[in-house]
């Protein structure tokens, strides 16, 4: 989603006011001038003084633009119109969702079910998405937990091996 | 000479030639699919490092980036979209030749040139860092915190955005490096109560979000790269040998210019590739010809982004500050398996270092082969539809995140970091930046607090000392080049319109 230049530059400006202020309330080691405090308050004042410039506009020319795209997206971005850039947040949200469900629900399930929205969301036709839904997480699962020994959760269905 | 014989005994066992092997074909299909890019495959493969020899570790790194960036370049050619953006400078030269019907020159072109440009990197890689080293063992705090802020001043100066996005994309990666306890003081520092967070935030989730969470998200809301059209392809290294003579010089300027920018921290091989493409126009004899199906700019640029590779581990190895986003996750991979980067590398893991070298030569002189099948099944692999890719390597997102350290938390950082990435690439800011913030953000405050407190809070001795100044200048120097610039330009303004 594009923002403008002043709705990112204001942001950074709150974002390094907000670190400066944490910073400088650290506590600071007894008989030293220099602390934790030093680094974040620098780079605070650094983040507010960037802001400011972006917000104004200021470094605007070296900028290449890219091109608009407007070919016609297949999956739930075209689906959703022009409400489509909310589909590029459906992946983060597919991962907070695996750290939610994994434990109780197992590996397996859960990538499935991973698998399965994601690829229906970049537009799969259904064959694809069974084929990837039941292969996909068999082949992760064996390449993590058996070859690489990384402790997947098991939860309502375990793996045969 | 006892040094040499163990390395090549090192890089001969069973265990480093299948890593080696392997990773070249998943460098190889991972760089030919668009949208993937080499960094991220780098990000993906740490994981399975993990358990992995030292050298085997390293060496899957080394070939896989390598194979990588080649293999970037066949879609760039067939389709006109690069398979990695190191690709992304002459893939309209490619594409043109393409439809002149010499993909196979172009497609030639690019191997053979990626493979001797690789080879020549590694080359420099040999002379340079032994006798950087040796300068590096008389370094202090004052000098580390020069290098490593220069460091940082370059990323922004190079990114193809506003400088002041940029660098405010590189304070936002050393904020993000403040968190946890270590710091000067040992106390939790922006951690909000998370237990989590008191280790600070690692930069490989952190890597991995920003360079494949945001990159499915960008596929979530573009188009798919249209089918590859059907094409018969001649031999491939048949004219190859013909270019080399015609244009020894820009293949060795592609080189040097490919080495110097990924040894620059932070520009990496796609930067080597657009300035290698603009000074090949800007002296060949013919400028007119590039854009239209002209190899002479191929030859140049794609020398560029291989020997750019090897160029990026010089200040890896010898600072631990990456050269590009591929030595940035490499650097964390040489921390782990006991290879911390640092002059004493050169003495005391003598056998390892020949063996890196080693490692980067075997894979360039596999790339070869490996890019003529490559290229032969091209067709095949880029009919892998992205909407089973994409899914798939978001399960391997959150799997390889968790391997890290058998922590789910580390999956939540991987989502925050790709939505991080992902409004940042849209609004412009460049992520390496903020890649190059956070992997160096401790060494920054590091040093600098050191520093401050060996000169009892006194900045003069940061000036004092005869490397720190003349880094001193330099860093000031690139901090005001953008001011300089935008100056000049105004005083200049038939100039900018041009």
């Amino acid at each position: 989603m594009h923002l403008s230049d002043r709705v990112t530059g204001l942001f950074l400006v709150l974002l390094g006011a907000l670190a400066f202020w944490g910073g400088s309330r650290l506590p600071a080691v007894p008989g030293q001038d220099i602390g934790p405090a030093s680094f974040p308050m620098m780079i605070g004042a650094g983040l507010v003084l960037c802001g400011g410039l972006i917000a104004l506009g200021i470094g605007r020319s070296f900028e290449v633009e890219d091109p608009p795209e407007a070919t016609a997206v297949p999956g739930l971005a075209g689906r959703l119109g022009r409400m489509g850039w909310l589909a590029a947040f459906l992946p983060p949200a597919l991962l907070i969702f695996y750290v939610v469900a994994a434990e109780s629900l197992g590996f397996l399930l859960t990538a499935a079910v991973v698998l399965l929205v994601c690829a229906r969301a970049l537009g799969a036709s259904w064959r694809l998405t069974i084929a990837l839904t039941l292969i996909g997480p068999f082949g992760v699962h064996l390449a993590f937990s058996e070859l690489l020994r990384v402790p997947l959760p098991d939860g309502l269905l375990a793996a045969p091996w | 000479m006892s040094a040499v014989f163990d390395a090549f005994s090192m890089v001969a066992s069973f265990e480093v030639l299948v890593a080696i092997l392997i990773s070249a074909v998943y460098g190889m299909v991972i760089g030919a699919l668009p949208g993937l890019t080499a960094t991220m495959a780098i990000a993906l493969l740490v994981p399975v490092t993990f358990y992995l020899s030292p050298i085997a570790a390293v060496a899957t790194i080394i070939t896989s980036s390598a194979m990588a960036i080649f293999s970037g370049d066949i879609p760039g050619c067939l389709m006109r979209i690069p398979g990695t953006p190191a690709s992304a400078a002459y893939t309209d030269e490619s594409y043109a030749l393409t439809r002149k019907g010499q993909a196979e020159l172009a497609l030639g072109a690019s191997l053979w040139f990626s493979a001797l440009g690789g080879i020549a990197g590694t080359v420099a890689l040999m002379i340079l860092a032994p006798a950087l080293a040796e300068m590096a063992l008389s370094f202090s705090t004052f000098e580390y915190f020069w290098l490593s802020f220069l460091g940082l001043m370059c990323a922004t100066l190079v990114a193809r955005s506003s400088p002041i996005k940029a660098i405010a994309a590189a304070l936002l990666g050393l904020l993000v490096a403040c968190v946890g306890i270590e710091n000067p003081g040992g106390v939790p520092r922006f951690t909000f109560g998370l237990t989590d967070l008191l280790g600070g935030i690692e930069p490989l989730p952190a890597l991995v979000g920003v360079f494949a969470v945001s990159e499915i998200m960008r596929a979530m809301i573009n188009a798919p790269p249209p089918p590859i059209p059907e094409r018969k392809l001649g031999s491939i290294l048949g004219g190859q040998w013909a270019l080399t003579r015609r244009y020894p010089k820009q293949m060795w300027r592609g080189n040097i210019i490919g080495v110097l920018i990924g040894a620059l921290p932070g520009a990496g091989a796609d930067m080597a590739a657009w300035v290698a493409y603009a000074t090949s126009k800007r002296f060949s004899k013919e400028p007119e010809k590039f854009g239209t199906g002209h190899p002479e700019g191929l030859v140049e640029s794609g020398a560029a982004n291989n020997s750019a590779l090897a160029g990026g581990w010089v200040p890896a190895l010898l600072f631990g500050i990456p050269g590009d986003t591929i030595t940035a996750i490499a650097i964390g991979v040489l921390y782990m398996k006991g290879l911390n980067p640092g002059p004493t590398l050169f003495t005391e893991k003598a056998s390892s270092m020949y063996a890196l070298y080693i490692v980067f030569l075997l894979a360039n002189v596999l790339m070869i082969p490996l890019g003529i099948l490559m290229i032969r099944v091209s067709k095949q692999v880029l009919r892998a539809p992205r909407s089973v890719a994409m899914p798939l390597i978001l399960l391997l997102c959150a799997v390889g995140a968790f391997a890290i350290g058998n922590n789910p938390f580390a999956i939540v950082l991987v989502a925050v970091f790709g939505v991080i990435g992902f409004m940042m690439e849209r609004n412009g800011y460049p992520v390496a930046a903020l890649v190059l913030g956070i992997v160096m953000g401790t060494m920054v405050e590091q040093n600098f607090v050191t520093s401050l407190i060996k000169s009892d809070g006194d900045l003069l001795p940061f000036f004092e000392r005869p490397v720190s100044s003349v880094l001193a200048t330099m860093t000031i120097a690139a901090l005001l080049w953008p001011a300089i610039v935008w100056l000049l330009r105004r005083l200049r303004p038939a100039e900018a319109a041009r």
